[in-house]
């Protein structure tokens, strides 16, 4: 039987005193690719941030298991050394730290040990030629000065170094020309095999390129429709509007 | 030249002593002239010359009390060179006077070390006309000592000079760092940054005079605070009539890393020339949240998160050094430094 790698049920959550997320259920198997769309502000990142633990986000009720676990507990960072990978829609600057630095920790502590400085350049060198990156990257401070294309590139690179289980995808596909867009998505189908993968995303073209097992259409903090590739297809085309009523 | 006994000693409505009294950082009772040996200084790159002390500029106490105290001056001569210099500070009470001539391109880098009780500073130098010299200093004193360090750097036409100072060692420090920009299109870049620890109190008071049209100066301080130490940064800023087209900017930027630790930014600004850009900015936080989390989301736990962040908020003070040579000395020390410090 395929693994359920995430089991989201029931789950309500604030910020302060505003409910964002009002009860959404959502299981993801390995190998499973699932979309999420919906209008500004319908809950969409806030649903992947508190899959990957952000402290400002309450949950109220409900549950999210990984891999059987109740994850409720775990800090950020044992859920990244977990399997579980985040892929911020705003990926935060880090002055004063090389990339190749912060790459090579990284992975050091999500596997539990560092990789031999020979296995990772060799590993770093083949994933930065499937997403056409110069090598200037790593001497450049973590997303300081980056363009938005730059930035994205740069969590898709972390996402194939760090090899998860799980992979969050918060709006990869935004800030990306045409020729990006296919590279970052070939990276991400590079992955998703062996991996589930949330994407969460306003646009087809992203999904075009990969292709989603079940879309589902989240309206005021709530999954109103869940779907095969077509529902992508039909929001492109009707809007929002229609999904409405469901509410 | 004014006796250390006859002098007035400031007190603290004095902008340069406001935040760190003279009582605090004399090596014994004020009112004393209190026997101070020379400090230790070697080089293997550089030709260092003992000669006759050569007297300080006696604007303020400090610079009254090294003039007594002090019995030589080294002369560092470094053009076209780059090196190191290791001064060994040992004993109760030394201190050293050093003395920088410059007339091609040089980079030196200054280590300041030993286990002294007090030590006194006095660096001075001249950058001549066309010529460029970059200077760091890294302050890795023991965690008992107190320093008491003042600076007097000059810049001629064309000339430029790069200042960069790491401060992570020695007990309570009190630096006051003065430059001029004599002549026209004279460059100054200068680059502090601070680690604040246990109880460290380290005081820098930067002054920087432009006295001839379109010079240019910068001055960045980063000054990371952990546990209850305390950070001080003042600006004074001069920018005479005469000095049109000048560019000149300072920033002040506190990361605070504990709710017992304090900083101070005071960035101060005497304009008298009018077709000049003049920029000042300062800013105390905490660690962002946001980076925690992101770099947290990538495996790594608060503290190595935390180290992560402070390293590269210190780091990034030096940024904009042009040579790579004194860059690297500084964060290659930097790295063993917060290695001990944060990592354990």
């Amino acid at each position: 039987m395929t693994e359920v790698l995430l089991r989201v049920e029931n789950l309500h959550v604030s910020v302060g005193d505003t409910p964002i997320i009002q009860g959404i259920s959502l299981e993801i198997k390995r190998g499973e690719i699932h979309a999420i769309m919906g209008r500004n502000g319908a809950g969409k990142s806030t649903l992947a941030n508190v899959i990957m633990g952000h402290p400002a986000y309450e949950i109220t009720s409900g549950t999210v298991h990984y891999k059987g676990e109740n994850i409720a507990e775990m800090e950020v960072f044992e859920r990244a050394r977990a399997g579980m990978f985040l892929s911020f829609q705003y990926p935060a600057a880090i002055p004063g730290v090389q990339v190749g630095t912060f790459l090579r920790k990284s992975v050091a502590s999500v596997r539990g040990e560092a990789p031999s400085p020979r296995e990772f350049r060799k590993e770093l060198n083949e994933a930065m030629k499937q997403l056409d990156m110069d090598k200037s990257f790593l001497s450049r401070y973590v997303n300081d000065g980056f363009s938005g294309g730059e930035k994205k590139r740069l969590e898709i690179l972390q996402m194939l170094l760090l090899q998860p289980d799980l992979a969050l995808l918060d709006e990869t596909d935004s800030g990306l020309d045409i020729d990006a867009l296919r590279i970052v998505a070939e990276g991400i189908n590079a992955v998703a095999q062996d991996t589930g993968c949330l994407i969460i995303t306003h646009y087809q073209r992203l999904l075009d390129l990969v292709k989603p097992t079940v879309v589902h259409v989240l309206i005021d903090g709530k999954i109103v429709e869940s779907g095969g590739p077509e529902l992508a297809l039909k929001l492109e085309k009707e809007g929002y509007d229609w999904a409405d009523a469901l509410a | 030249m004014t006796s250390y006994l006859d002098a007035t000693l400031p007190n603290r409505s004095e902008h340069l002593w406001r935040y760190t009294p003279w009582s605090r950082v004399h090596p014994g009772s004020v009112d004393t002239v209190p026997t101070v040996d020379s400090a230790v200084v070697k080089s293997e790159e550089l030709e260092i010359v003992n000669k006759t002390f050569q007297p300080l500029s006696t604007t303020d106490i400090a610079r009254i009390f090294l003039n007594e105290v002090l019995t030589e001056t080294i002369v560092v001569e470094c053009d076209g060179k780059e090196g190191n210099i290791h001064i060994h500070a040992g004993g109760h009470a030394v201190a050293t006077h050093l003395h920088i001539s410059c007339q091609t391109n040089s980079n030196l880098v200054l280590h300041l070390h030993g286990e002294a009780e007090w030590f006194g500073l006095a660096l001075t130098g001249h950058v001549q006309p066309n010529a460029s010299l970059s200077v760091g200093i890294i302050n890795e004193l023991s965690s008992d000592s107190v320093m008491v360090r003042v600076d007097d750097w000059s810049v001629q036409r064309d000339g430029r000079l790069e200042l960069a100072t790491l401060s992570m060692g020695g007990h309570r420090n009190k630096s006051d760092i003065r430059s001029t920009l004599q002549g026209t299109n004279a460059s100054l870049k200068q680059f502090i940054g601070v680690h604040g620890h246990g109880t460290r109190h380290d005081d820098h008071h930067v002054e920087i005079h432009h006295q001839q049209p379109h010079t240019n100066s910068h001055l960045l301080l980063n000054a990371a605070c952990d546990d209850r130490s305390h950070s001080i940064g003042t600006g004074a800023l001069t920018i005479d009539d005469v000095a049109q087209h000048t560019d000149a900017a300072q920033v002040f930027r506190n990361l605070l890393l504990s709710p017992s630790s304090r900083a101070e930014a005071i960035p101060e600004l005497e304009v008298l020339a009018n077709e000049v850009a003049a920029a000042h900015g300062a800013a105390s936080a905490p660690i962002n949240k946001e980076q925690l989390h992101y770099l947290m989301s990538r495996g790594l736990s608060n503290e190595e998160a935390t180290s992560m962040i402070v390293e590269g908020f210190l780091v990034d003070s030096f940024t904009g050094l042009g040579s790579d040579y004194v860059r690297d000395a500084i964060q290659t020390r930097l790295t063993v430094h917060l290695e001990c410090k944060l990592i354990g």
